[in-house]
């Protein structure tokens, strides 16, 4: 194992914690608590509204999924812009144009959804 | 090449995702268990000196993918789909075909692996995280300009792969962004398109 | 001592489990799905050879297949909603109209 990834090790640790923590929470309590289950008991609580009593059944619109798109899209822009921009000092002019060429593709998409009424809500 | 805990541990953990996302029922389980084979991926991209990718694929995977996948799941009725068939009906004559591909590249790797040198010690992991760069220098000396050429030696795994993707892969790198307008463009009109029909 | 061929064995057996999701499965998202588990254990071997022959070109080809899974699951999602406004279901089979 060498340094750089020993470096990575607190990540590790962090997640097996974060793993840790709930289920030991949700195993302790069903250990501990009482079960004396009743109808009203079971069903779903929520705080200050009427909570749904049955399964969840209405769709969600597709403007979701337009957003989600876009989001993905640019999601993946941003992973060629980062290490773009740890190196920018060196790539110099060259990387600058190529980046705005990249850029201003993208931005055509952008422009189309936007026209196309993808990103409009009402 | 890495500690074998960390491989065999990672290991287990892609190949659970990976058979819960075929034997599950429910798609929403599915993509549960998909999420940690993409966890695992990335944790084994670490060990094989892929920093920059393990981001990567938390970033796209984990974080983009998943959340395409989790929307279309909500948008896809699954009282309606909860009693179909889960498996094809051609079920059998598959699992047939993939246990032959399994047999046919699985003794191929272990054939090859000893005769190949794969068993060879691997390169030195410093080659994937340093990048060396040579640049003409201009000093003025005396009054005449002079161009020596220099050396510079930058360490890391984003930097490297940041010279690689915008010096060697200049051409793949402008396609990659006509290739995401595409796919923004296919998506827009198949989604409007189910919109209007729709709504 | 863990070599690139455990690597290289851990990317094929990811590779066939999502072989056989894509061929077993009815439901089309599980499909999608097993495709980009295919996706991932393609980059796993590119990215294994690449730090056996210290080439960073594997990590560079990693890099666009992950910006093509995106392409793909973007437009693979959209169009499995089609499928569903137009048939109501998401299953393969009831996908069958050119079949002969």
């Amino acid at each position: 194992m060498n340094p750089s990834m020993a470096s990575y090790l607190p990540i590790l640790y962090f997640a097996i914690m974060a793993a840790i923590i709930p289920v030991a929470g949700l195993a302790a309590m069903s250990l501990l608590r009482p079960s004396k289950p009743t109808p009203t008991k079971l069903a779903p609580y929520e705080c200050g509204v009427a909570s749904p009593t049955e399964a969840f059944d209405h769709r969600f619109s597709v403007r979701y999924y337009l957003i989600a798109v876009l989001f993905v899209v640019f999601d993946v822009e941003t992973i060629f812009l980062f290490p773009w921009a740890v190196m920018y000092h060196r790539l110099k002019l060259f990387g600058l144009v190529e980046m705005l060429v990249f850029l201003a593709i993208l931005v055509v998409g952008y422009v189309y959804a936007w026209r196309r009424g993808a990103l409009s809500w009402a | 090449m890495t500690a074998p805990f960390f491989f065999w541990f990672f290991a287990a953990i892609v190949v659970f995702g990976a058979v819960g996302v075929v034997a599950m029922r429910q798609p929403v389980h599915s993509a549960l268990f998909l999420l940690l084979s993409f966890f695992g991926v990335a944790a084994l991209f670490i060990t094989l000196n892929a920093e920059f990718l393990a981001a990567v694929q938390v970033l796209v995977y984990a974080g983009g993918i998943m959340v395409l996948f989790l929307f279309t799941i909500m948008l896809v009725n699954i009282r309606r789909t909860a009693g179909q068939p889960y498996v094809h009906r051609q079920a059998g004559a598959a699992l047939l075909v993939a246990f032959f591909l399994l047999a046919v590249v699985g003794g191929t790797i272990v054939a090859s692996s000893r005769t190949s040198g794969l068993a060879d010690a691997p390169a030195d992991p410093a080659k994937l995280s340093t990048t060396t760069i040579s640049r003409m220098m201009t000093e003025t000396v005396d009054g005449k300009t002079v161009k020596t050429p220099v050396t510079e030696q930058v360490a890391g795994n984003s930097q490297a792969v940041a010279w690689g993707l915008y010096r060697d892969y200049l051409l793949p790198f402008e396609v990659a962004s006509v290739f995401l307008l595409v796919a923004m463009i296919g998506a827009v009109v198949l989604g409007k398109r189910t919109m209007e029909h729709v709504d | 001592m863990i070599g690139v061929t455990h690597y290289v064995a851990l990317s094929f057996l990811l590779f066939a489990i999502g072989v056989t999701g894509v061929l077993i499965r009815r439901n089309l998202l599980t499909v999608l799905m097993s495709i980009e588990l295919i996706l991932n254990a393609a980059n796993l071997n590119l990215i294994a050879f690449s730090r056996q022959l210290g080439d960073l070109n594997g990590q560079l080809f990693a890099v666009f297949v992950i910006t093509l899974a995106a392409g793909e699951a973007a437009i693979g999602l959209a169009i499995i909603i089609s499928m569903y406004r137009l048939k109501g279901s998401v299953n393969l089979d009831d996908a069958s109209e050119l079949k002969g």
